[in-house]
């Protein structure tokens, strides 16, 4: 078994910076992770990539083509499918051992989710591989600051994780971003019942919107896994909470505890 | 075109001083015309904006897509004659996702200059048409989005217009997410919502209608395509969804045709009615968060020019020479021109009638 997580989010929702801090944290104490980069239109990262989808193709190559007059999103979509057409390429560059555990930078643009197939096809392939695959869908706390704005960030994040099917964690970053009342205010989204939040403001449009709101808010409390976990990068505890939450929804950890207990059953040739 | 003023680094749009004291709901509506990439946004911009012309009810239209190459419609003004998005990319030394975010944001900085003009212009033309960037985030969750949202909103009627690509969203999962994400901008903007479905000359859109219409059906859709993983949160979404659709405008078209344009007019109308029972109550409240939003733009701004400085010493440091501030500000301002900002005092009032490449 293998394990990836699928960063994604808007542009500017801070998921290369998400994958450095994830790196830097688990290097901090002692485990690997493997970066992969599958955005070809990402301009730098920081952190180490094993895998950089701009060696097969970039969005740069595309568009500096004569022949394929593209824009910047049709140079993007081509150069997804490009890839879905070349998946060996993927498999072979991933080289995955056993127990080997991916973080996986994905572009931002909700069409190559909801609209295409594309990440469903790779999200699919790496599940032949052996994979666990959980999606990690970041959103900037700070268009969240409202409840409205708050119900229109796990909207979003539904979106995609219908369209591709995994479990997923939602990820409010930049909290180190936020005064002290935001943060509050966030606080209090995250801990109390979301209808209580929304029944709090009357007004004309939320008395219209009222059964609406009621059940997203009602889909929102049922369902964990659509919850929202805060991200401040400067606290050491909030990452590692974090990474307990990803891990545990994608089963990390289980089978080496297994392996711990009962070693005449370890695999010689793992280390 | 205009004589351009080069804005100085730490020039944003100052909050002036509000002289009326709410929108003007009497003012023509302006349409937001979003999508997914590849939904047709721009297609149905241009065959409306033939079909008013036609019935001598013109509407006034800005481009707000900076990497569109060509705009098949008379735009009256249009983000790339403000900012060059290839410039923008060299000078900056950005990708194309970074350069439209850029080009967006130095736009937001305009655009009470926009606002002006469309205010100015309201009694020439029976609508206001915004045709917006390719990638439907690159509007909706950036601030500058916001920001353009919330002017307009705040200053007459605004109405949002969401464009779906029919013959995509036959498979009902991208049927689904396509509508979650329509109910997501719904709750992000708080303004009257139309859906379109868009290319009804390839795929008749009432199998969207019946879908819409009966939960029951959808679900069978649903139940053939989707992993038992995903069953009970699916349902749960469809009777979202179903939710969303009560009082939903919806009207199909096709842009290649033209058939279906008379309903989107009657939808505009309804939706300004809306607009007026709705949105304006909440207008102040509106009003307050764009002003943290623009003052927040500004310090980013201000923050982001400090680090040009920053690196363009360390710059002068490497290469043995400390000069001085002039240096830097010759540079940027060079810089700033060579990105072309400006061209929106005055909209291209004698290109307006001509179809621009």
């Amino acid at each position: 078994m293998k394990y990836a997580q699928l960063v994604m989010g808007p542009a500017g929702s801070g998921k290369s910076t998400y994958c450095s801090v994830m790196h830097n944290h688990c290097l901090s104490t002692g485990r690997t992770l493997r970066m992969v980069n599958l955005d070809p239109a990402c301009e730098v990262f920081n952190y180490p990539a094993v895998v950089d989808v701009r060696d097969l193709i970039s969005v740069n190559d595309v568009q500096e083509d004569e022949e394929l007059i593209l824009g910047p999103n049709g140079a993007l979509v081509f150069c997804m499918e490009y890839l879905v057409q070349n998946l060996e390429w993927l498999h072979d560059e991933l080289d995955e051992g056993e127990d080997d555990y991916f973080v996986i930078d994905c572009p931002g643009q909700i069409e190559l989710y909801s609209h295409l197939p594309v990440m469903r096809q790779i999200v699919d392939a790496l599940k032949s591989w052996d994979f666990n695959v959980c999606s990690v869908f970041l959103i900037d706390t700070n268009f969240v600051l409202e409840a409205e704005k708050f119900i229109s960030g796990a909207l979003t994040a539904l979106s995609a994780m219908v369209a591709i099917e995994t479990p997923a964690i939602n990820v409010l970053t930049k909290m180190d971003l936020l005064s002290e009342r935001n943060k509050q205010l966030v606080d209090e989204f995250l801990e109390t019942d979301t209808r209580a939040i929304v029944d709090q403001d009357e007004t004309v449009w939320n008395s219209k919107h009222r059964k609406l709101t009621r059940t997203i808010a009602q889909v929102l409390e049922d369902y964990s896994i659509v919850k929202f976990v805060p991200l401040n990068c400067e606290d050491e505890e909030s990452i590692d909470q974090l990474l307990l939450t990803i891990d545990t929804t994608i089963q990390y950890g289980e089978d080496l505890e297994v392996k711990d207990n009962y070693p005449e059953e370890m695999d010689p040739e793992q280390e | 075109m205009a004589e351009k003023d080069v804005p100085s680094s730490s020039a944003a749009s100052d909050p002036a001083p509000e002289l009326q004291t709410g929108p003007n709901v009497d003012q023509k509506p302006s349409v937001l015309v979003l999508g997914m990439a590849g939904s047709g946004k721009t297609t149905f911009v241009q065959r409306l904006t033939a079909y008013l012309h036609a019935r001598k009810t013109p509407p006034y239209v800005i481009n707000l897509d900076p990497a569109v190459t060509k705009v098949p419609y008379p735009v009256n003004v249009d983000i790339r004659d403000t900012v060059k998005y290839k410039e923008v990319m060299k000078e900056f030394g950005m990708g194309p996702n970074g350069a439209i975010m850029t080009c967006l944001n130095l736009m937001c900085t305009r655009f009470d200059k926009v606002i002006e003009l469309i205010n100015k212009r309201s009694q020439d033309f029976s609508v206001c048409l915004l045709d917006t960037p390719g990638q439907i985030e690159a509007f909706t969750w950036s601030a500058s989005g916001s920001i353009i949202t919330d002017s307009l909103a705040s200053s007459h009627p605004t109405v949002v217009m969401y464009i779906v690509d029919s013959a995509r969203a036959t498979n009902p999962t991208t049927f689904m997410s396509n509508m979650l994400y329509a109910c997501s901008i719904l709750y992000r903007t708080k303004l009257p919502f139309i859906v379109v479905f868009n290319k009804a000359d390839i795929v008749k859109p009432t199998f969207a209608l019946k879908w819409m219409q009966d939960f029951e059906r959808f679900d069978e859709a649903l139940e053939d395509t989707r992993s038992s993983y995903m069953n009970d949160l699916s349902r749960s979404l469809s009777l979202v969804l179903d939710e969303f659709y009560c009082g939903l405008k919806t009207v199909c078209v096709s842009s290649a045709t033209g058939e279906g344009f008379d309903d989107v007019m009657t939808a505009i109308a309804e939706s300004v009615e809306a607009y007026k029972t709705e949105y304006v109550p909440m207008y102040e409240k509106v009003l307050a968060e764009k002003k943290l939003l623009d003052e927040a733009e500004k310090k980013k701004r201000e923050e982001e020019a400090m680090k040009g400085k920053a690196v363009h010493d360390l710059n002068k440091k490497a290469h043995g020479d400390e000069d001085d501030e002039d240096g830097l500000e010759a540079e940027l301002k060079s810089k700033v021109d060579r990105i072309h900002l400006g061209g929106v005092d005055e909209e291209n009032e004698e290109d307006a009638e001509i179809e621009r490449a």
